[in-house]
């Protein structure tokens, strides 16, 4: 149940008010990066290599250079006489911007062309003749590992072979010894696709280079415009680009979901040719560029092993991952963090002992791969526990629901330290399921499931109970290029009462409009619609690591509370100097102050903050503003308990999705309707994976699905009625008690999808099934099984 | 990408004629569609180009063309291609095993193609491949036949024509009745 303390016209926490940025968006007045044109602006297109791995023998631009408009065409040679052919990665690995001699990836930037319009520079690209060497790639991540697989990185002076590093946490020994005198252990082999977010909107850029005052302004499609301006100056530094004489500018963004994290060549490219030619430079990716070239997600390959007692106690998990990052790792974790918080994999279930470890390989794949909607690696990590749950149960005979509840972390044992070493802060993982099952009828949906394998129908349940870690992150840990991952908020009230705040952080889709507005009116009582929320523009925004990994209520919200409580406290000194009392008489009450007993000698937070410019107390500094940077002491643990339902035609395996239950989590709500939405996004990209989104690359190299025809998202046809619903479990740490809840649903929505379709399958002896599941894996599972023939 | 293209076929012409025209390159590529001969570089040496059309991908595979095996009095041929696109668009190659023999009177030629194409035509056309190429090597097989008995022979290979007739064959084959 969510209780409002403030009334609807302030419309604080809990009110399910109408996202303010939606009224320029559904009238299409949102202002994206290709919105921006500049006077005199180049246009830029990148020529991409054919070959997943190819020496460039030669590249003739002579005949693109011919063509009317074509101001030039940029090879790695040219850049490398200003050093710029490698940039870092943020894994501390590095990355060409363009290559000076060896492709390592099919569509890998190889040339870019610069024209006076559009269509010329796309036409020109096709003139730029590259003449290649191809050579055998490395798709295979086992095949990378083995000792006579061709070394990729020769860039790195001393490399003799693809691995990239070796990653563990946990107990080593003692998860051994558990697993060998365990009762009932079970494993499976799971891979979890490559696979890309597809904001709707691609990357892109203009970089405006000024060269009489020596300034770079980037308007760039960034979820961190802070870090970015920062890693520009990084990189190029050396060319007089010091972090005063750059400013970013991250405009409306469509769609980010972890893959505008990254810094790609196309950006380094557009920079450099701004500077040298003094021009503002446009480069916008196409629909298959973004698919085929930036950072992929996932792509891990997981052996998982659960131990248990014959009772349904469970007692160590193990899990060992093959990480494919392709030619570099370009993975956009924090510093420290090689797999992200993989390590959240133990899940939601009490028990003492876990071993994890990976190992990273380099393959002649793109680069990556990035937190797609995900803090780092959690969707990974619950989609092997969840599966593994699932399958356990089913080797002990108990209902996966019943097996859950019995290993479930109590209420009562929060904050709860995992093997991994997690603190969890809060959570009531019974409440969640009981309700979800409660919502969904699960006992009757048993008893139908029996009475329909009686007929030989294929019905299965499924269910997931997910643990998620958000929010990084505490700076004691959390790091991204040194720089600490608090955020940040700045809020400045004018004299009538009406504020602007800024934040580090970036809505990508967000809805940070409302819901940060909703935050400050919650602790000012300043109505949320009085309140301008602006974020983007490094000049103007307080210093912020950005959006992503469901990090922006957890950090920059509980900094927006915490500035905010700033400005409430010197609210209470001018109020008590208006009204002739002291501090200690004054009683709150959202929107305004009033003496304790006489509540009709009051000031409301408008006259306040008027006083605050016109008549504030002597020796006050006058104004209202406040900023606060703000350090989580701990992340925050959402949690969902999802369950589905599927039916499976027994003739084509075509998968129905019948019903699908949402019960999240995420602490308290900001605003339900923000809430419902996102989990209604998160699903949908939940059920991607599940059945149909996977990057596919032959053994040459080729992705076999490189544009929207063949890769799979689905879409409203596709997806089932989500049916929502919350408990609420407030962090104990966080200033308003909020978790976040973005990727909740896309991190807790496959295993459910896919337990419920393994368990259809469990009449026949399957165990399980690599997502995405078609109806081609199940008839060729079932082949496998000998149920059917050819 | 790879693929392999079997086919055997049946022609109404005595086997040293076939042999003939079938062991030649500059006679037998005519017949090919969108392919021609640029260079016979010597007897089992030639250069060559192949440009396919496919809905927006054009492929101009400029290549050479080794003969590895020619024997006559078995009637084997064994040749290999491997052409680079013009533009750096990708790479094709290709082992043709082909084999004659007599039977009723006439000549049943039958071969197995090893194909692999790797860059954007690969990419895009990946679903699509068996179909073209069945398409083409219908194309090539009245050409021969046709060739053989002195008629026109149509080797242009257009992206309209390709995505038309295998749309066709495969809308058409939805619809055929059995029997």
């Amino acid at each position: 149940m969510i209780t409002c303390k403030t009334s609807r016209e302030i419309g604080g926490m809990g009110h399910p008010i109408k996202r303010k940025e939606d009224i320029r968006f559904i009238q299409g007045k949102g202002r994206y990066v290709d919105d921006i044109k500049l006077p005199g602006m180049l246009h830029m297109d990148i020529v991409r290599s054919p070959y997943a791995y190819a020496r460039i023998k030669h590249i003739d631009a002579s005949e693109a250079l011919k063509i009317p408009g074509v101001v030039a065409v940029v090879t790695g040679k040219d850049l490398e006489k200003y050093n710029l052919h490698w940039m870092p990665t943020l894994m501390s690995d590095t990355q060409m911007v363009l290559p000076t001699d060896t492709v390592m990836y099919q569509a890998q930037e190889v040339a870019a062309v610069i024209a006076t319009d559009r269509y010329t520079a796309r036409d020109a690209k096709e003139a730029v003749r590259v003449e290649y060497e191809p050579m055998k790639p490395v798709v295979d991540p086992y095949k990378a590992l083995e000792p006579d697989a061709p070394v990729l990185r020769t860039d790195k002076e001393g490399k003799t072979d693809n691995h990239i590093w070796h990653w563990e946490v946990g107990d080593r020994e003692k998860t051994e010894a558990v697993f060998r005198s365990a009762d009932v252990v079970v494993k499976e082999h799971m891979h979890i696709p490559r696979i890309h977010v597809v904001s709707i909107e691609t990357c892109g850029c203009v970089a405006d280079y000024d060269k009489v005052n020596n300034h770079l302004t980037m308007y760039m499609t960034t979820q961190a415009p802070h870090a970015i301006r920062t890693v520009i100056a990084l990189v190029a530094g050396h060319l007089g680009l010091t972090e005063e004489k750059i400013r970013v500018i991250s405009p409306d963004i469509g769609g980010g979901f972890g893959g505008k994290v990254p810094v790609y060549p196309g950006y380094v490219i557009a920079i450099a040719v701004s500077f040298l030619t003094g021009k503002p430079v446009k480069w916008i990716e196409d629909r298959s560029e973004n698919l085929q070239a930036d950072s992929f997600a996932r792509d891990y390959h997981i052996t998982a092993e659960m131990a248990a007692t014959r009772e349904g106690k469970i007692l160590a998990t193990r899990f060992k991952v093959l990480a494919d990052h392709g030619y570099t790792d370009a993975a956009a974790n924090p510093s420290k963090f090689p797999t992200g918080l993989f390590s959240i994999g133990t899940g939601s279930y009490d028990y003492d002992t876990a071993f994890m470890e990976a190992d990273a390989v380099y393959t002649n794949k793109p680069p990556g791969g990035v937190a797609y909607r995900c803090s780092f690696r959690v969707t990974e990590a619950v989609h092997a526990i969840e599966r593994l749950t699932d399958s356990m149960a089913r080797a002990l005979g108990m209902d996966p629901a019943e097996f859950r509840m019995k290993n479930f972390i109590k209420k009562e044992d929060f904050p709860w330290k995992s093997p991994t070493g997690w603190t969890y802060d809060s959570g009531d993982y019974h409440a969640g399921l009981k309700k979800a099952m409660e919502v969904i009828g699960y006992d009757d949906l048993r008893r139908e499931q029996a009475e329909k394998r009686k007929k030989g129908e294929l019905m299965g349940i499924g269910i997931s109970t997910f643990t998620e870690i958000v929010g990084a992150g505490p700076s004691r840990d959390f790091d991204i290029l040194g720089i600490k991952m608090f955020d940040s908020c700045e809020i400045r009230v004018h004299p009538t009462g009406k504020a602007i705040a800024r934040f580090g952080t970036k809505s990508q889709g967000q809805g940070h409009e409302t819901t940060y507005a909703q935050i400050i009116a919650e602790e000012l009582g300043i109505p949320a619609e009085h309140i301008q929320v602006e974020e983007g523009d490094t000049d103007t925004a307080p210093y912020g690591l950005g959006t992503y990994a469901s990090r922006s209520t957890p950090t920059a919200g509980a900094a927006a509370a915490v500035a905010a409580r700033k400005l409430r406290d010197k609210a209470r000194k001018i109020a008590a100097y208006l009204l002739e009392v002291s501090e200690e008489d004054l009683e709150w009450e959202p929107g305004k102050f009033y003496v304790k007993g006489a509540p009709e000698k009051a000031k409301t937070i408008q006259d306040i903050v008027f006083a605050a410019y016109t008549n504030h107390p002597p020796g006050m500094e006058a104004g209202f503003e406040a900023t606060h940077y703000y350090d989580p002491p701990n992340l925050t643990f959402p949690s969902g308990a999802y369950i589905c339902v599927v039916d499976i035609d027994k003739e084509t395996f075509e998968i129905k999705i019948r019903r699908f239950v949402a019960i999240d989590d995420c602490g308290n709500i900001i605003n339900p309707m923000v809430v419902q939405g996102q989990v209604h996004g998160g699903l949908t990209q939940g059920l991607a994976p599940a059945m149909y989104e996977e990057l596919i690359y032959d053994e040459d190299g080729n992705i076999l699905n490189g544009t929207l025809m063949d890769y799979l998202v689905p879409t409203a046809v596709e997806s089932p009625r989500w049916e929502t619903g919350h408990t609420i479990t407030p962090s104990p740490h966080h200033p308003i008690g909020a978790k976040g809840v973005g990727e909740s649903p896309t991190v807790g929505a496959p295993p459910a999808i896919a337990n419920a379709i393994v368990d259809a399958l469990s009449v026949y002896g399957i165990t399980h099934l690599d997502i995405p599941i078609t109806p081609y894996k199940i008839y060729e599972a079932l082949k496998a099984k000998g149920v059917i023939e050819d | 990408m790879q693929t392999t293209i079997s086919n055997t076929f049946f022609i109404e012409e005595p086997i040293d004629k076939v042999w003939a025209s079938l062991s030649d390159p500059m006679e037998v590529v005519t017949c090919v569609p969108g392919a021609s001969i640029t260079e016979k570089i010597d007897d089992t040496h030639y250069k060559g180009a192949v440009t396919l059309k496919f809905g927006p991908v054009k492929a101009e595979y400029a290549g050479e063309i080794e003969i590895l095996e020619s024997d006559p009095s078995a009637h084997r041929l064994v040749l290999k291609g491997v052409g680079l696109d013009a533009k750096g668009k990708g790479q094709a190659e290709m082992t043709m095993n082909g084999h004659l023999a007599e039977k009723d009177g006439g000549t049943e030629v039958s071969f197995t193609m090893d194909v692999s194409i790797v860059g954007m035509l690969a990419q895009f056309g990946s679903r699509l491949i068996n179909d073209v190429s069945d398409h083409l090597l219908k194309q090539f097989v009245s050409n021969f036949k046709a060739k053989l008995s002195g008629g026109e022979v149509d080797n242009t290979a257009s992206a309209g024509s390709i995505a038309r007739s295998v749309l066709k064959e495969k809308v058409g084959g939805l619809f055929r009745k059995e029997g």
